[in-house]
């Protein structure tokens, strides 16, 4: 039984008055550890497969079985606790919040979950910073940090639930290549330690580095295996 | 979510926004504290009018007259003219074998005089009544100075309304009145001038306070005995043909202090029984107790209209937020907040503001009582009434304020907050 069990998927958005298909009949498995490129140009539907397997999004026919649950037909709770517990997103924008540190950004799902106490939270949040070696900015406010620190401290929010798997959409698109090759090689450090690992871009030197690239065009899928 | 947790994100999301959040919590403000104030004012003089009343006996006096159906305050100023059922020392007596009866006292209002004067400063008597009673203790006074009517001032001791004696020029020296004498001059027509009787000359025993019209207050006996006309013939007054207008029409009324007030109605349905006219002086408190609960929900309800704008608001305020905030909105969303969460984070958030406007309103409100005394404090010592500070907000209205301000914030705050917790994450994430 693989991890995640996509089937038939379908999701069409009404965009100024034409039907878009940004998924088209997709069916996919993801097992553990795998490192998933998702490519294709803007629009394609990347980003929508990538939503529905992260659980923030829900497609209007077919089945996301996750752990013998469908996601496709799950509540808000299930799908939030799905998130919260097993899903680590990393975004393009970072998508920190301003007013936190840098610890509390990273500790913010324990403190939506309401897990443990502030301590408890406080421990894993500075071990999820050492892990991606900015435990020393801590205290940082996010303008405080470069890009590539934020990145980090996005992949740390994302680590700090050991979530069983990453998606990063885009995660290099606003940065310059050295630091893109940086949060690159800390998210597939984080593959090889067995969190399963789904980028979705269009960058071909990164799709290159996976293990399985799964080009989308028009809602479909076509699946290559990675260059390693 | 934990609840801690939602308050302490409320409050650091309400400090980004300094000055919003002040305006809006303003505006609580204005409305607790009109709530507040208003409902005080009127619980406050609602309590000490009662107070006031059950001071001078009035919650447990029965006023009994010849004519059924007169209310309270029609009994007080009952003047028979004879076609009533008389009231005369037998009926008295017949009322005091009721049970539950303290005292009583047979009561006359008299009008027979034109002036009065003291230290030669002369009053004329338009609006001033003559009241006689036995000082048995049934009719009591708020005293400003000196003492009530006794035994030892039959025939000469004169209570003084604080009015009268503030027209006399003994305004806040009222005990400097005490002891003076003061002499009544009979009107001109109570018989022909060459019969009319010489002023009846007293001292003053009291000054009391005014609540209860300008009066002066001598003993029943001295009072029975202005009207006895010297002239009995005299046929120029045909109301004053008879010896006494008491014989003839009997007494006034008379005044029955109840033991309980549990047990006025009981007193109040024997005296009926004989026919006679009773009005409790309770009703009169209860009909001036409703009078005062109907202002105070007109007023409160100037007030809540004050809360109601304040609610729209705390609306427009979190709606702004919820608009300010959709990317956080989809960011929380995105690391596993659940719809309920960010509902909760902005009902609670609302709530915060609703709170602290009350809390605010309820501590300036506390301010505004205090002013409202100062100034009510110099209308009682004008009046010659000894309370001070009757104005007072009490803890049930305080903590009632501040919990509805509270509930009206949380209220507000779920319209904005369902829209918060319905957005779309990923267009949330998507938002600029």
């Amino acid at each position: 039984m693989p991890f995640v069990q996509c089937s038939g998927l379908k999701k069409t958005y009404s965009v100024g008055g034409e039907e878009v298909k940004a998924l088209d009949d997709v069916s996919l498995s993801i097992e553990k550890g795998d490192f998933i490129a998702i490519c294709g140009p803007s629009g394609s539907g990347k980003s929508t497969l990538a939503n529905v397997i992260g659980g923030l999004d829900q497609p209007d026919h077919g089945t996301v079985m996750v752990d013998g649950v469908d996601l496709a037909k799950a509540k808000d709770k299930t799908l939030s606790e799905y998130r919260n517990k097993k899903i680590g997103y990393v975004f393009q924008s970072f998508n920190l919040q301003a007013h936190e540190t840098a610890l509390e950004n990273v500790i913010s799902p324990l403190t939506v979950a309401g897990v443990g106490k502030k301590q408890e939270r406080r421990e894993r949040g500075m071990k999820a910073l050492e892990r991606v070696g900015l435990a020393d900015r801590a205290k940082h406010k996010p303008t405080q940090l470069s890009g590539g620190q934020r990145q980090r401290v996005a992949i740390a929010r994302a680590l700090v639930n050991d979530p069983q798997i990453i998606i990063a959409d885009e995660p290099t698109g606003n940065l310059d290549s050295t630091r893109g090759a940086d949060v690159i090689a800390e998210l597939k450090r984080l593959n090889t330690e067995g969190i399963t690992l789904i980028i979705i871009t269009h960058d071909a030197s990164v799709a290159a580095q996976a293990t399985r690239i799964i080009e989308i065009k028009d809602g479909k899928i076509s699946e290559r295996t990675g260059g390693k | 979510m934990n609840f801690f947790d939602q308050f302490r994100t409320g409050l650091r999301n309400l400090r980004r926004q300094k000055l919003r959040t002040s305006l809006t919590i303003f505006a609580i403000v204005i409305g607790a504290v009109s709530v507040t104030v208003m409902l005080s004012l009127v619980t406050s003089t609602k309590s000490f009018l009662v107070s006031s009343a059950e001071k001078i006996g009035m919650d447990t006096r029965v006023i009994v007259t010849g004519t059924p159906g007169l209310s309270y305050r029609d009994s007080q100023w009952n003047s028979p003219d004879g076609s009533e059922k008389k009231i005369d020392p037998a009926v008295l007596a017949a009322i005091k074998t009721i049970d539950k009866v303290q005292s009583a006292t047979l009561y006359v209002n008299n009008g027979m005089f034109e002036s009065f004067t003291v230290d030669n400063q002369e009053l004329t008597m338009k609006q001033v009544g003559v009241e006689g009673y036995t000082p048995n203790g049934t009719i009591r006074h708020i005293l400003v100075a000196g003492s009530e009517l006794s035994e030892d001032s039959v025939g000469s001791g004169v209570l003084i309304s604080s009015d009268l004696a503030s027209h006399l020029g003994f305004k806040g020296k009222e005990s400097a009145l005490i002891g003076k004498s003061i002499s009544l001059r009979y009107r001109k027509d109570s018989g022909p001038s060459d019969a009319l009787k010489p002023d009846e000359v007293g001292k003053i025993v009291g000054v009391t306070a005014s609540d209860n019209g300008s009066r002066l207050s001598v003993d029943l006996d001295w009072a029975v005995s202005f009207q006895t006309m010297p002239n009995p013939q005299n046929n120029q007054n045909p109301q004053m043909q008879n010896q006494s207008q008491i014989d003839r029409n009997g007494y006034s009324s008379i005044w029955v202090s109840v033991d309980q007030k549990k047990n006025v109605d009981n007193v109040l349905s024997e005296i009926k029984k004989l026919g006679f006219g009773a009005a409790a002086g309770k009703e009169e408190i209860d009909s001036q107790s409703t009078a005062f609960t109907i202002i105070g929900a007109i007023l409160g309800g100037i007030g809540a209209i004050a809360l109601l704008v304040a609610a729209i608001g705390v609306i427009n305020t979190m709606v702004m937020a919820t608009l300010e905030r959709t990317r956080e909105i989809g960011i929380m969303r995105a690391i596993g907040a659940t719809k309920k969460t960010i509902r909760r984070l902005f009902r609670v958030e609302a709530g915060v503001l609703g709170c602290a406007g009350g809390l605010f309103g309820v501590m300036l409100s506390y301010g505004v009582a205090i002013g409202l005394n100062q100034i009510l404090n110099k209308q009682l010592a004008n009046s010659g009434i000894a309370d001070r500070n009757i104005v007072s907000i009490s803890p049930q209205i305080a903590v009632t304020v501040l919990f509805i301000t509270t509930m009206i914030g949380m209220i507000a705050g779920s319209l904005p907050a369902r829209r918060a917790a319905n957005m779309d994450p990923v267009e949330a994430l998507r938002y600029e």
